[in-house]
């Protein structure tokens, strides 16, 4: 405020008057951190585009070569069109089957429907290294399971490492984002839609069918959109799986061109990233214009107080039950099982019995060597901290973005939403650009952690966002126009008022982005160093020399970590609900 | 002197004015009331005083304070204005105690820990709520936890007292007694006092002066009598209490009377007639309890006396409303008694009705 401001007020509000530039210049200090965390790895993408060498090599000109580069290599289109396939194939199996599930689970009398809703949502936590790990030694294409179906049944072995067998695995890994869209809109939608249907004849069956699952086609649209950009920048599933039938996507054919190629860090390389970048920004600007759409479509009536009447499966409950059951663990559960034994074994083969090649040499190893010991610490510490900053900092600027009138607040939502839309490796990239331009001393950012944990905290930062965001939205403006007109300026509201009532979104939101930074990988794999690695990063390089047994071993340290974490918080969380 | 002044407040939305050009001043001690509908722009008057909304033109002061004061580019933040605020919603702090809520404005300026304590006591105890400072909001009724909102909003003695319809989310029986209560305890502690509220009868039962708004403006104010009896314009008489608001034409002045004509009956009206020129159009305000039904026999052709006929009633308890059709006319009635059958007369006294309407001065042009 003005001085002429504070002249005229009483002498006893002087001092409390003067607070408010001192909370407009620390907004200030929020914002430009929150937005300039996701410029900051996009402009050097984008810039180093165009040069026509690495910006720190001399006598660099500005130049289309890096794209002429990339579109004359026939590698990089076959890439592209083998993302364009995996990511068509893996769209139409998990829409499909999550929307089933949606259905089956919240419309339908099935048997243990609730059960499986919880654990078909797992494999949104499971560490994604650990899946694939799971799924290669299972029905890998020298797979347990492979082999005992191909002897036993005589069946030509399936290919998990062709692209229609890689987007199985991605579908397993997608199918909660389908069901949990289709759910939320099957939860939020009035159920006198439906009665309405029945009072005028319609049989169960012809409901669901005439009336529940085509307004769902929104939700489906919409889910189907956010998982084909998905497939678009699938990295571990391609860096894993297609080594043996040397099949490249667009995010590994970036790695190793950038990892294997003739120049180091080659322009054409964030030709490539930027490219992607576009591709799936547009898409998911498409689906937020299909959510706008599905909002007004779904606010039409009163929110549904009652449970839905369920349809009637007759002789169809069991066998349904029994297939659904089937798909949740053949896709989630017995994978993590075969990585457990794959982490106690030297080899897993039909032809000799896993008991006699049982090892504890994987655990040794893994619980033993430094390497493994500071990678699984580093990975922790990177989780902790990288979570608890990111949540404090979303909170504040989620606050200024809703609850302030600083001037640029509008634009702090679209920053904390579009770090999820960057592909990982794509964001990788940025911040090794970032990092190599603003040199601190020594590479403090390049050579360090701090790197590494900026870049998996940006990435991870919309998910504390959409957990932070509704409960920010939920809390009735009056509750902090109430402690303003009490005397207290923008700071002690938020820190006496609200942030204290977002207490149980926040520790959601933590537990979500260390459960995410625990697993991810794919931004720093070209920024770790040796002696920095985090443990998705250690497992890749293991996976690389083939020591299948340690990485499945690490997977499980990476599974019980987070198991450990979100049952921890389970029970926080339970009793800060109850106080 | 007054102790709140709020002079040519203007905010737009886009081209929609929210407040054009409000004026009013309130006095030490009273109890001044924002009536109006939902969009009136009587919540935002409220919160432009508190300092939670900004006005774009305009200025307000509270005693020798300037809150806001548009051309001096003057804002005070809301934080230093000293003014309690009761909202709709209570808002009280689901995660603080109730002695918590009551004391965080004193605990805002750094009191001591023994002051806030005595003193969160002793408001608790003015607003009857003593012994449940170690309560959780949950675990009070609506009633209770509105009167926490009003002792935190009393804790710091603040200079000014905004209550934003703080009895709408009571039910009817407890509303009732919360306004004579409240109303008591602000006479007592002669607390300057501006209300919100949509509902009229708060409105009349409880304030020295009431303000009546209507899109962004103030459209009358005066005493709850003056407007009730005396509405300014057809809005006000509508939504102050009920009305029959009847278009007419004056058709004849006379000493102390004039005559005006509409939908073929022509009523007497008791004012001063000089206002108003022949062939005028104006509108009658007549309200339901003083048109007087009476048995269709007896004194016809006395002043303002029409046969009718009974078009419905409905029973309300403690009175009846009825219908009539005088001719054309349609009129609502109010009636201690069930109307006898048809066919009846009504009866109306030339002081009751108002006359609405462009008077000479501003119809000339």
């Amino acid at each position: 405020m003005t001085a002429t401001n504070l002249a005229t007020a009483s002498v006893g509000r002087v001092r409390v008057a003067a607070r408010p530039r001192a909370a407009r210049v620390s907004q200030a200090a929020v914002w430009v951190v929150a937005v300039g965390l996701v410029v900051f790895p996009l402009a050097p993408i984008v810039y180093s585009s165009f040069l026509s060498k690495p910006f720190y090599l001399p006598g660099s000109t500005f130049t289309l070569d890096a794209y002429a580069t990339l579109f004359a290599d026939p590698a990089y289109w076959r890439a592209a069109g083998n993302s364009l396939v995996f990511a068509s194939l893996m769209t139409a199996i998990a829409v499909p089957t999550g929307t089933a599930f949606a259905v089956l689970c919240h419309r339908t009398d099935m048997p243990l429907a609730s059960w499986y809703g919880r654990l078909l949502l797992a494999p949104i936590v499971i560490p994604p290294l650990g899946l694939i790990v799971g799924w290669f030694v299972l029905y890998g294409d020298g797979g347990y399971l492979t082999q005992i179906v191909h002897r036993a049944l005589h069946l030509p072995p399936w290919q998990l490492s062709s692209i229609p067998g890689m987007a199985v695995l991605g579908a397993a890994v997608a199918t909660p984002i389908a069901y949990v869209t289709c759910r939320a809109a099957l939860e939020g939608r009035d159920t006198a839609l439906e009665e309405a249907a029945s009072s005028l004849g319609a049989g169960p069956m012809s409901v669901l069918l005439s009336i529940t699952v085509p307004m769902l086609r929104p939700a489906i649209l919409n889910c189907a959109v956010l998982i084909f950009a998905l497939g678009l920048e699938v990295l571990g599933i391609p860096l894993l799986l297609g080594g043996p039938s040397n099949i490249d996507m667009y995010a590994s054919y970036l790695y190793k061109a950038w990892t294997s190629g003739f120049t180091p860090d080659p322009p054409s390389v964030s030709a490539g990233a930027l490219i992607l970048l576009l591709a799936v920004t547009t898409l998911l600007l498409v689906r937020a214009a299909l959510l706008g759409s599905e909002r007004r479509f779904g606010g039409v009536g009163a929110r549904g107080g009652r449970p839905a009447r369920r349809l009637t499966l007759g002789r169809w409950r069991h066998p349904v039950a029994i297939a659904g059951g089937a798909y949740i663990a053949m896709t989630s559960l017995v994978p993590l099982l075969g990585l457990v034994v794959m982490s106690l074994v030297t080899e897993l083969t039909i032809l000799v019995p896993p008991w006699h090649l049982a090892t504890a040499g994987n655990w040794v190893q893994v619980l033993t060597d430094p390497r493994f010991q500071r990678s699984i610490l580093d990975s922790v510490v990177i989780g902790l901290a990288g979570a608890g900053l990111t949540v404090i900092l979303v909170a504040l600027a989620t606050l200024i973005a809703n609850r302030s009138d600083f001037p640029l607040r509008t634009l702090l939502g679209p920053a904390l939403v579009y770090p999820r839309a960057v592909p990982g490796i794509v964001l990788g990239i940025g911040f090794f650009w970032g990092f190599l331009f603003v040199d601190l001393p020594g590479g403090a950012l390049r050579n360090s952690l701090v790197g590494e944990l900026i870049a998996l905290s940006v990435r991870s930062s919309t998910l504390a966002y959409v957990v932070i965001y509704p409960a920010v939205v939920r809390i009735n403006v009056e509750l902090d126009r109430a402690a303003r007109a009490s005397g207290a300026g923008w700071w002690t509201t938020v820190r006496l008022v609200l942030l204290p009532m977002l207490r149980p979104a926040l520790v959601a939101a933590f537990v979500l982005m260390f459960v995410a930074m625990v697993s991810d990988y794919d931004p720093v794999v070209f920024l770790q160093k040796p002696g920095t690695e985090v443990m998705g990063v250690t497992m890749l390089h293991l996976w690389t020399k083939g020591v299948v047994g340690s990485v499945a071993a690490l997977a499980v340290v990476q599974l019980a970590i987070v198991a450990v974490v979100i049952s921890a918080a389970w029970r926080t969380l339970g009793r800060a609900l109850h106080a | 002197m007054p102790d709140l002044r709020v002079s040519g407040l203007t905010k737009r939305f886009g081209a929609t004015p929210v407040l054009d050009d409000v004026s009013f001043s309130v006095g030490k001690g009273q109890f001044v009331t924002l009536l109006g509908p939902s969009g009136c722009g009587k919540t935002t008057t409220l919160l432009s005083i508190a300092g939670l909304e900004t006005p774009e033109g305009g200025s307000i002061s509270c005693g020798q304070v300037r809150f806001f004061d548009a051309a001096a580019k003057i804002q005070l933040p809301a934080e230093s204005r000293n003014v309690g605020i009761v909202f709709q919603t209570y808002a009280i702090w689901p995660h603080m105690t109730v002695a918590d809520n009551v004391g965080f404005p004193l605990r805002i300026r750094r009191r001591s820990r023994a002051e806030i304590r005595s003193r969160v006591e002793e408001v608790l105890d003015l607003v009857e709520l003593g012994g449940y400072g170690g309560r959780y909001p949950y675990q009070l009724s609506g009633g209770q936890q509105q009167r926490v909102a009003l002792a935190r909003a009393l804790a710091h003695p603040p200079d000014l007292l905004l209550l934003d319809e703080p009895f709408s989310n009571l039910d009817a029986k407890l509303r009732e007694r919360a306004r004579v209560w409240f109303r008591a305890l602000q006479r007592t502690l002669n607390l300057t006092t501006v209300f919100v509220t949509h509902d009229q009868d708060e409105a009349l039962s409880m304030s020295d002066r009431i303000l009546v708004m209507d899109a962004g403006r103030i459209a009358q104010q005066g005493t709850p009598e003056e407007v009730y009896r005396l509405p300014a314009t057809a809005f006000v008489a509508d939504f102050v209490g009920q009305c029959n608001l009847v278009e007419a034409v004056v058709r004849r002045v006379g000493d102390g009377t004039l005559v005006a004509g509409g939908a073929g009956v022509e009523f007497s009206v008791a004012l001063d007639p000089s206002r108003f020129a022949v062939g005028a159009r104006v509108t009658l305000a007549i309200r339901p309890e003083d048109v007087h039904l009476e048995s269709p026999a007896g004194r016809n052709g006395e002043v303002n006396r029409f046969p009718a006929r009974l078009a419905s009633t409905s029973f309300f308890g403690d009175h009846f409303r009825s219908e009539v059709l005088v001719g054309d006319l349609r009129l609502a009635v109010l009636s201690r008694s069930r109307p006898a059958g048809a066919p009846i007369a009504v009866e109306i006294d030339p002081g009751t009705i108002s006359v609405l309407g462009p008077p000479v001065s501003r119809s000339g042009g």
